[in-house]
């Protein structure tokens, strides 16, 4: 199978410390076929010795050239401003004029489509986390600066690997992703007995109905057509209850449980008791906004709540909720904890009019201390996507945010115990998992909604 | 005054300004909410004990954020450029087209007529990705152009439909006697048809100024950079903030963004209906 | 304005027009229909028949974004969509969502129309206040039904609240039947005015005498609109609808920003279906056929209403 003159080239620059492009070069000098040299540098975990980075000191070449770079709007303003701020202090120093383009979450996968069909008019690109496996064929090869980056911070958590590689090769380099976790009103649950946040799912049930019973406010979650909170808590109870897109082989349906289906008969019974039932329609905005109006007493999602509730009254914050609310995990269903967690991550197209610029503004922007203060920047708003930066102060500083980063401990990919492939993003994209919570919410028929979904997926995984 | 026997008070009533009333109520209750977030601080849109509807603190703050804050300036420079450049182009055309299908005598011409009319069943949603290839081929992407030569693909057919039916109602004898004369045909065209056809025209010109001013899609995907965004792409990428809303300058970007046209219509409405008037009746 | 448009015409006979045949090459009509034509023809051969004709091409492809390799595989793709129950569901939620408007747009278009027809007070800031719906761009116009239509905030919701006629949030988007509703009101708010100047245009070439002698005639005000407003107003009345079929099934803003098909595919669209499958899976063949499978009814349709109003005495 592995032809030799490739395992000669590798041999060759192990000894002679090649970079990846001088690497790619004498391959194809060899008339060797990139994939394969590709493929075989990793199985081999051949790591090229990071050529880039002397491209900070000597930009010469760089000089005059044009980056141009395309992603989501930030919640965290300042996050923002530091990465503008990076862009400039990277472009005096190189020379290249660097411009970013930041649109609405739902309108970046149009952008990205259009660029892709078009061939043109994005260098650098972020990417969320079943999107790497969709635009590799136009995402180059960055594993020359992904490994050894994560190699030098402890190494990536394994959701990353298994949601920004592909097959085990990067295309885009991941930095983390906004996390999620259960804010919730302290005095609310101690009202109706609960001094900690309920540990399981059937017993947030039960308090949450209770809050209802009291006069409080319910529990929040959305379940309409959104890619942000709704799978955030409809993949992690699937998982709970013993259901999964697919097993390992990442083919073989697993999803029409009896557990899953019991479970889901809970939850129609749970939504009635404890939600706010109009959730059905909301969107990754809805519940932010229910919360700090005081009208929830728990929702699922990122921090942005919890940051929008400490800014100064003019601002939109909330002080007396920002005092009362934590954070809380998971809870746990009979198969156990999960969370769905994947890698947000850059990476540089193929059609970008200077890979080299491009590739080295991510050399410079995953550089430890323009890392870190990006991080800082943002406030805690991305859990780390390598683990050693976990210890930062900000991740640690405030016990309430705790909640976000130890999910990286239970999370799970969409697409699990398969890959975050092709198939996943197909599902996740047709909301298929939220889909058969809304429909049994909906009629209230659990073994119909289940096995609409399975059959769903069947028709995804098939294809 | 009105020609149908209304002389009771009650039947004014029953008959135009309940109906009336009614309305205005619908048509503009979301424009007056709209104008309603804009004005009010943010908070207030939390707070259950108020009317919603009624404002009790007045504030700026949203309108001067849309000024200081964003590109709204640039924004609004932007789409005024694209409009009346995709304007006057598809008017251009339209002139040309609905002239030569309403009054000349050719064959293809009904067929043509119809073909362009069925260029408006394509849906945009099908044509932006090949668009974009297209876009990029012809070196446009994020320029001007991008907007200005796409844009008529859908302001062209009503257009030319219009004008066609417009021209119809001119009649032929001037232009006739003018050939008669000695004028070409180009010069009776210039000098006697087109200053007869301004009032449809001008409708024709609303028309599409208006549909180019609010279109969203292309806007989106073929303008690469913060400079180059029109109004509405603008203000949906930079106050929409991950999963919060800007309520407040959203909705003062919406009023601001309907104001020109508003205008626009204010003054020549009438105009707008008039020139519909021939060049619909005639179709 | 200074040129009213020529009525007495309407009634009329087309006369039939001479030709100039024998001038010069720009004197001929035929020639010169033809150099007319070039100009549109160029921008709509380029800009939308080349990514037609492509679009097409890939419906019949299992072409993906990004993908270099793909084979065509005939028709495949719509096969496939006619057995796929949310592709079914989506006809369904299309026929809903152009039922449930087309026909209150055009009702209350036309009493909008009726209305505005007469001279009052302040009638042409009137005229022009009633068009808003359809100068705001819908872009934004589509989110401030978001917030009315919101679960939480909906100034609907909390004023019948504090009214003490409901008690809890409308769940307005949440549920199938609701969502569509929703949805249909929005898309009402924006289609009246349309119709409403477009119907108004009609009216205004309606001959007052006309409807002058009906009344002594002792004709009622039913029997005089169908008598006399009607026929006159009924050609420019189908082209409204005809546009706004068009533009109702091939509606994507609204839906997009509103619900993205949600809750459960009960308000997808063909639109925001082909944007999903194409956009966010990246299948783009599929996406293509999705956009295409009404055109042909739709083209039929238009052909057959244009010929029917072309063949009608003016």
């Amino acid at each position: 199978m592995t032809d030799p003159k490739v395992d000669g080239l590798i041999a060759e620059a192990r000894t002679l410390r090649y970079s990846r492009r001088q690497v790619m070069r004498r391959a194809a000098a060899l008339g060797l076929s990139v994939p394969a040299v590709t493929a075989a540098m990793t199985t081999s975990g051949y790591a090229a010795p990071n050529q880039t980075r002397k491209f900070a000191s000597a930009p010469a070449f760089l000089q005059g050239s044009s980056i141009h770079i395309l992603g989501a709007s930030y919640f965290v303003v300042a996050g923002e401003e530091r990465f503008r701020e990076q862009m400039a202090e990277f472009g005096e120093q190189n020379g290249v004029d660097v411009t970013l383009d930041l649109v609405a979450w739902p309108d970046l996968q149009a952008r990205i489509a259009a660029a892709i069909q078009a061939q043109d008019g994005v260098d650098i690109v972020q990417l969320w986390d079943p999107w790497p496996y969709l635009y590799a064929e136009n995402l180059v090869d960055v594993n020359d600066i992904a490994v050894p980056h994560g190699e030098a911070h402890g190494g990536f958590y394994d959701w990353v690997v298994k949601t920004a590689s592909v097959d085990g090769s990067w295309h885009s380099i991941p930095y983390g992703t906004s996390s999620s976790a259960f804010a919730y009103r302290t005095s609310h649950f101690a009202e109706v007995g609960y001094d900690s946040f309920p540990d399981t799912w059937e017993d947030l049930f039960a308090a949450g109905k209770a809050l209802k019973e009291a006069g409080l406010p319910p529990l929040g979650q959305a379940l309409g057509h959104s890619l942000g909170d709704p799978p955030s808590f409809t993949y992690p109870y699937m998982w709970a209850y013993g259901a999964m897109e697919v097993e390992e082989d990442g083919s073989t349906v697993a999803f029409n449980t009896p557990e899953f289906v019991e479970g889901m008969a809970t939850f129609i019974q749970g939504w009635e008791d404890a939600f706010d039932t109009t959730g059905t329609a909301w969107d990754d905005s809805t519940n932010n906004t229910a919360f700090l109006a005081g009208e929830l007493s728990a929702t699922l999602n990122g921090s942005s709540i919890y940051i929008s509730a400490g800014r100064p009254e003019a601002d939109g914050g909330v002080p007396e909720i920002y005092e009362d609310m934590n954070h809380a995990d998971f809870p746990q269903g009979p198969a156990g904890r999960f969370t769905n967690i994947g890698a947000q991550s850059w990476g540089v197209t193929t059609f970008a009019q200077d890979v080299d610029a491009a590739r080295s503004f991510l050399d410079f922007f995953y550089g430890e201390d323009q890392l870190v203060s990006w991080y800082n920047a943002n406030g805690g708003y991305y859990i780390p996507a390598a683990s050693s930066f976990s210890e930062l102060p900000v991740y640690t500083e405030d016990p309430k945010l705790a909640p976000f980063l130890n999910l990286v401990n239970y999370g799970r990919n969409k697409g699990f115990a398969g890959p975050s492939d092709e198939a996943a993003a197909l599902a996740y994209s047709e909301y298929i998992v939220i889909d058969t919570f809304a429909r049994a919410v909906g009629d209230g028929d659990a073994q119909g909604a289940v096995e609409w979904g399975a059959e769903q997926l069947e028709r995804v995984y098939s294809r | 005054m009105s020609i149908v026997g209304e002389n009771r008070i009650w039947q004014r009533f029953l008959y135009f300004y309940i109906p009336l009333g009614l309305f205005v109520a619908f048509l503009l209750m979301p424009f007056y909410w709209m104008f309603v977030v804009s004005l009010r601080p943010t908070a207030d849109l939390l707070n259950r004990v108020r009317n919603p509807f009624l404002i009790y603190s007045v504030t700026l703050n949203h309108y001067r954020f849309l000024f200081e804050d964003t590109a709204f300036t640039t924004w609004m420079k932007n789409t005024l450029i694209v409009t009346v450049c995709a304007t006057l182009l598809s008017l251009f055309c339209a002139i040309l087209i609905g002239y030569a299908l309403g009054r000349f005598q050719f064959r293809m011409g009904n067929f043509l007529g119809a073909a362009i009319f069925i260029a408006y069943l394509v849906p945009p949603t099908l044509l932006f990705i090949p668009l974009a290839q297209i876009i990029s081929e012809y070196q446009l992407y994020n320029s001007y152009w991008a907007l200005i030569l796409t844009y008529p693909t859908f302001l062209i057919p009503f257009a030319s439909w219009l004008l066609m039916g417009y021209f119809r109602t001119i009649s032929a004898e001037l232009e006739d006697a003018a050939l008669v004369d000695g004028a070409s045909r180009l010069q009776a065209m210039r000098q006697i048809v087109l200053p007869l056809a301004m009032p449809g025209v001008l409708s024709a010109g609303i028309f599409c100024f208006t549909l180019a001013w609010n279109e969203f899609l292309y806007a989106l995907v073929f303008m690469g950079t913060a400079e180059m965004k029109t109004i509405p792409v603008g203000v949906v990428s930079d106050l929409i903030k991950a999963d919060t809303f800007m309520w407040g300058p959203l909705m003062a970007a919406g009023i601001l963004g309907s104001v020109p046209v508003a205008i626009a219509y204010s003054f020549f409405v009438d105009n707008y209906v008039s020139g519909l008037t021939a060049g619909a009746t005639k179709g | 304005m200074a040129v009213a448009p020529n009525t007495q015409d309407l009634t009329g006979i087309e006369t039939p027009r001479t030709t100039f045949g024998r001038g010069s090459f720009l004197q001929r009509e035929g020639p010169l229909a033809a150099l007319f034509m070039i100009p549109g023809w160029a921008i709509l051969l380029l800009f939308m028949a080349y990514p037609f004709f492509l679009g097409i091409y890939i419906s019949l492809t299992n072409k993906r974004l990004g993908r270099s390799a793909y084979d065509f595989i005939g028709f495949d793709n719509y096969r496939y969509l006619w057995g796929d129950s949310i592709f079914q569901q989506t006809l369904k939620n299309t026929a809903i969502y152009g039922v449930g408007t087309v026909p209150f747009k055009l009702a209350f278009g036309l009493a909008l129309a009726l209305l505005l027809n007469r001279q009052f007070r302040f009638s042409r800031v009137f005229r022009a206040g009633l068009l808003l719906p359809w100068i705001v761009p819908t872009a934004l116009s589509s989110l401030a039904f978001l917030m009315l239509f919101n679960s939480v905030i909906s100034p609907i919701s909390i004023s019948l609240q504090q009214a003490g006629l409901i008690e809890n949030n409308i769940n307005f988007l949440g549920t199938a039947w609701n969502a569509r509703i929703s949805l249909c009101v929005a898309n009402i708010w924006r289609g009246v005015p349309f119709f409403a100047i477009t119907i108004l245009a009609g009216l205004q070439a309606v001959p007052t005498e006309l409807n002058e002698a009906a009344a002594l005639d002792g004709a009622n005000r039913w029997q005089r609109f169908w008598a006399v407003t009607w026929p006159i107003i009924k050609p420019i009345t189908l082209i409204a609808t005809l546009f706004s079929v068009i533009w109702t099934i091939s509606d994507f803003q609204l839906v997009y920003v509103l619900t993205k098909g949600g809750p459960a595919n009960a308000t997808h669209v063909f639109g925001t279906l082909a944007y999903q499958r194409g956009l966010n899976a990246t299948y783009f063949g599929e996406a293509a056929a999705i956009s295409l499978y009404m055109f042909p009814a739709l083209a039929l349709g238009a052909v057959l209403l244009l010929r029917n109003i072309r063949r009608e005495p003016h």
